[in-house]
């Protein structure tokens, strides 16, 4: 049993940095626009659908293929905000409007996506084609060392990014407020755009690394917005790194639930855990956010 | 807040929602002479203009969001629905019963809910629609699971119950009706206006004796018993529920609809229902693309016309303008 | 006894105390104020007294019992109204409409009055109506009933968020900046109402920063500096006061006033 309990937790964890991912990308466009974007699943399930499409279509290698998959969500981030964010923002939309417009824009990309590839699920290969590690008497997938060795290679990344590079630093000034940087003679709008942009790409590398642990296909978006939605909240909306860590405790979390209450629970109890957070501290682990 | 203005453009009866009541009683009447598949249509329009009259009160006059409506219509139709097809209950009590409960859930969970604010309320209302779709998807033995439930025995009373379509679409029209009326009688009254005063500042509704909170439940509540009524309705209608019926799609289209037809206006549910119900039809060839037409068609209103039809009286004096 | 007794209010945010050990007593049947250079701590002070905040420490009595803590809504329903620096009017509602919601806390009807139509239900509305148009009546606002509050023309909302107030039927009226953003006349019309106001029964206790419409209609002055109070007294004797006058150091209102 405690095997079994452990097995979990480890899958969980793989998982939950899935879902922290997500949630980060949720974070970047809160702090920059304060929306809450519901198209980032689509931008999740973008990246494994373009990935699998550039491999079996053009024949493309995986890792060539994923960059032209991340670089194109990219693209759609940054076209989504031109076209839908932008005059809504423009035109002093309420939050309410702004969520609804986005949770639209994902079911247009997904209907957009079933029509143009079907609703046929697809998946990638492994990474790495070995039977899994042996670790500590535990079966350790390769796939979760591709996870959890991207995942922590992002977070330094952006963390270098958000503290060292000009551009990271505009950015947030322009979360913590958008006037005195506009003032500063930084451009708010191209920030937004940025932020669009990184959290599309981030969105679209979760998606590339979950999808040969199961698969993908036009509707496995909103599922994962969800969770990356919970991971934000638990781990404090605005906070980052708070939410890459509120994505492993979901992950862990649900996993355990699948082992102790069965798996009909494992949405129920992620939708259980963001009830709670919100009702109880919504400002999330660690504390504040705007 | 757009809202609130959209109650102002309702007040002028303005030619406009004239001319669409016009258009709209005139299509009603035409339905049940000409019969068909438009009396489908109608009647999906009816159902739907319950539940929006009622979202309409908790969102347009109260000023609330909920994106979990959704999970008060599957409460009262799978009520209605297990009740009355699985244990032969009587159409009336069965949904009687869904009501209950979704009064009782609304409580249970309003008073929590409601203490939170913009994108926060938002989700939290989203989550508990999702969790009223994963338990009807899960308890199988109840709910039968994404099979749904089917057989459900047309409304009526004892021996006499409502068989032809024609009968049916007066039945609904009649609860439509009766749901215009009941959210004009709010507005019109001091809860009403209580509610619309709790949207405009809260801080203000509370210096003048408005217990906010209590306010925003009843609200709440009696929104959550129009969305029951409704997916009762649904189920004696179409005589089949499932949980796809009551997911996000039901969300995405009641805001529509809402949107529309103008939130916070009394009529609007009704013409933002009706519009919406038709439209697509004559898209009917292109059944794979009609969702997505609604999420284009729906980003567009929000854009350029997030007051719904409540803008037109505008755009046309903005082209009278222009032209002058 | 008085009517509004603060006993000790202070209110800390973190280091900074914000209202130092406020004690003061309100009498009824008059027009008191509170002026104070800005940041002195007198909005903070009527929030603490209204209930939309609480007091770190102190105790604040209205009418003999203590509504210290007492949430909003309940310190109005004893007769306590307030109205709001930043005038807070629903704007979708019309100027009638909006003083119907004044008369809220005097009326019952709930649900069932909504949907059926008793006659008790119909007896209550017409009253509120005949109420609110009296009330916009006497305060020049009668034309203007069927407006949205929105289109109103600035001086005429603060008008109006008095005139809803009213329709409460408050012991004592708080009003935070009434004259901010009038002009010479508004203001004289306003003085005037004031007047009016507390001859009829009602105590006023307003927050100003116009020392001329103050000093003109004030019963009883006391004045906050840094949250602590330094003066207390009629308008005379306050304009007098010598630590009142360093207070406003250079400021030429007092010299005007």
């Amino acid at each position: 049993m405690l095997d079994l309990v452990a097995q979990s937790i480890i899958s969980g964890i793989g998982v939950g940095a899935i879902y922290g991912l997500i949630g980060i990308g949720f974070c970047v466009i809160y702090n920059a626009s304060g929306i809450v974007n519901f198209a980032q699943g689509a931008f999740v399930m973008l990246g494994g659908m373009l990935t699998q499409v550039a491999m079996t279509r053009f024949g493309l290698s995986l890792p060539l293929a994923a960059l032209i998959a991340i670089v194109l969500v990219a693209a759609c981030g940054v076209i989504f905000e031109r076209v839908v964010v932008r005059p809504l923002w423009n035109r002093g939309s309420t939050m309410f409007v702004m969520i609804l417009a986005t949770l639209a824009a994902q079911i247009v990309i997904e209907r957009v996506t079933q029509i143009v590839a079907g609703d046929q699920p697809r998946t990638l290969p492994v990474f790495t084609d070995r039977p899994p590690l042996k670790l500590l008497g535990f079966a350790i997938n390769f796939q979760f060392l591709w996870i959890l060795g991207c995942s922590a290679i992002v977070i330094v990344a952006l963390a270098l990014f958000f503290s060292s590079t000009k551009t990271g630093k505009a950015m947030r000034a322009c979360s913590i407020n958008r006037e005195a940087a506009a003032l500063q003679g930084i451009r708010v709008s191209r920030m937004l755009a940025l932020a669009f942009a990184l959290s599309a790409a981030l969105g679209a590398f979760a998606g590339i690394l979950i999808t040969p642990t199961q698969y993908t296909a036009f509707n496995v978006g909103m599922p994962f917005a969800i969770s990356g939605f919970i991971a934000a909240i638990v781990g404090g909306f605005g906070r980052p790194f708070g939410a890459f860590a509120g994505g492993i405790l979901l992950g862990v979390a649900q996993a355990l639930a699948i082992v102790f209450v069965g798996a009909a629970f494992k949405n129920i109890a992620a939708l259980s855990i963001l009830l709670l957070f919100l009702f109880v501290r919504p400002t999330g682990l660690l504390g504040s956010a705007k | 807040m757009n809202s609130l203005i959209s109650i102002w453009a309702d007040r002028r009866a303005n030619w406009v929602t004239f001319a669409l009541w016009g258009l709209a009683t005139a299509f009603v009447a035409y339905v049940f002479v000409a019969g068909g598949y438009l009396i489908t249509v109608l009647q999906f329009a009816l159902i739907y203009t319950v539940l929006v009259t009622g979202l309409n009160v908790f969102m347009g006059f109260t000023g609330q969001v909920s994106f979990g409506h959704n999970a008060f219509a599957a409460i009262g139709g799978y009520s209605s629905a297990v009740l009355a097809a699985t244990y032969g209950w009587e159409p009336l009590p069965a949904g009687l019963v869904g009501l209950a409960g979704s009064l009782i859930v609304a409580f249970i969970i309003g008073y929590p809910v409601l203490r939170l604010r913009g994108h926060y309320l938002a989700m939290a209302t989203l989550a508990i629609g999702l969790i009223v779709y994963e338990v009807a998807v899960q308890w199988q033995s109840v709910t039968q699971g994404y099979m749904g439930i089917s057989g459900i025995p047309p409304i009526g009373i004892g021996r006499w119950s409502i068989m032809s379509d024609r009968g049916l679409l007066a039945f609904l029209l009649l609860a439509a009706a009766l749901a215009l009326l009941s959210a004009a009688g709010i507005r019109r009254s001091r809860l009403g206006r209580a509610f619309v005063a709790a949207a405009g500042s809260e801080d203000a509704a509370r210096a003048l004796g408005i217990d906010v909170a209590r306010y925003k439940l009843i609200a709440f509540m009696i929104s959550a018993a129009y969305a029951s009524i409704a997916g009762s309705l649904f189920a004696y209608t179409v005589g089949f529920v499932s949980p796809e019926v009551f997911g996000l799609q039901m969300v995405v289209l009641a805001f529509t609809m809402l949107y529309v037809g103008g939130l916070g206006t009394v009529t609007g549910p009704a013409l933002g229902a009706i519009i919406i119900s038709v439209l697509p039809e004559s898209f009917r060839a292109f059944k794979d693309y009609q969702d997505l037409a609604y999420g284009a068609a729906l980003i567009v209103i929000l854009i350029y016309a997030p007051r719904g039809l409540a803008s037109l009286p505008d755009l046309w004096g903005k082209w009278r303008r222009r032209t002058a | 006894m008085s009517l509004l007794r603060l006993d000790g209010i202070t209110r800390r945010f973190g280091g900074l105390v914000a209202v130092d050990n406020v004690s003061l007593e309100i009498p009824a049947q008059h027009l008191s104020a509170i002026i104070g250079p800005n940041g002195a701590g007198k909005t903070t002070l009527f929030n603490m007294i209204a209930g939309f905040a609480r007091p770190s420490a102190g105790r604040v009595h209205f009418d003999g019992d203590e509504i210290t803590g007492l949430a909003p809504e309940a310190i109005a329903r004893r007769g306590l109204i307030r109205t709001f620096q930043l005038v807070q009017l629903f704007e979708g509602l019309t100027v009638l409409e909006n003083v119907k919601v004044g008369c809220h806390l005097h009326t019952r009807g709930g649900l069932l009055a909504a949907l059926l139509p008793t006659r008790a239900a119909r007896a209550e509305e017409a009253l509120v109506e005949s109420e609110a148009r009296q009330l916009l009546a006497e305060t020049n606002l009668e034309a203007q009933a069927e407006t949205l509050a929105a289109a109103l023309p600035y001086g005429q909302k603060r008008l109006l968020e008095i005139t809803r107030a009213l329709a409460a039927r408050p012991r004592l009226l708080l009003l935070d900046e009434p004259a901010a953003g009038l002009n010479r006349q508004e203001t004289d019309l306003l003085a005037a109402l004031l007047r009016r106001i507390v001859d009829s029964g009602t105590a006023i206790l307003l927050i100003e920063h116009d020392m001329s419409l103050v000093m003109n209609v004030a019963d009883e002055i006391a004045v906050l500096d840094f949250g602590r109070l330094i003066a207390r007294g009629k308008p005379d004797e306050v304009r007098r006061n010598s630590d009142v006058i360093a207070a406003y150091l250079g400021s030429a209102e007092v010299a005007d006033a």
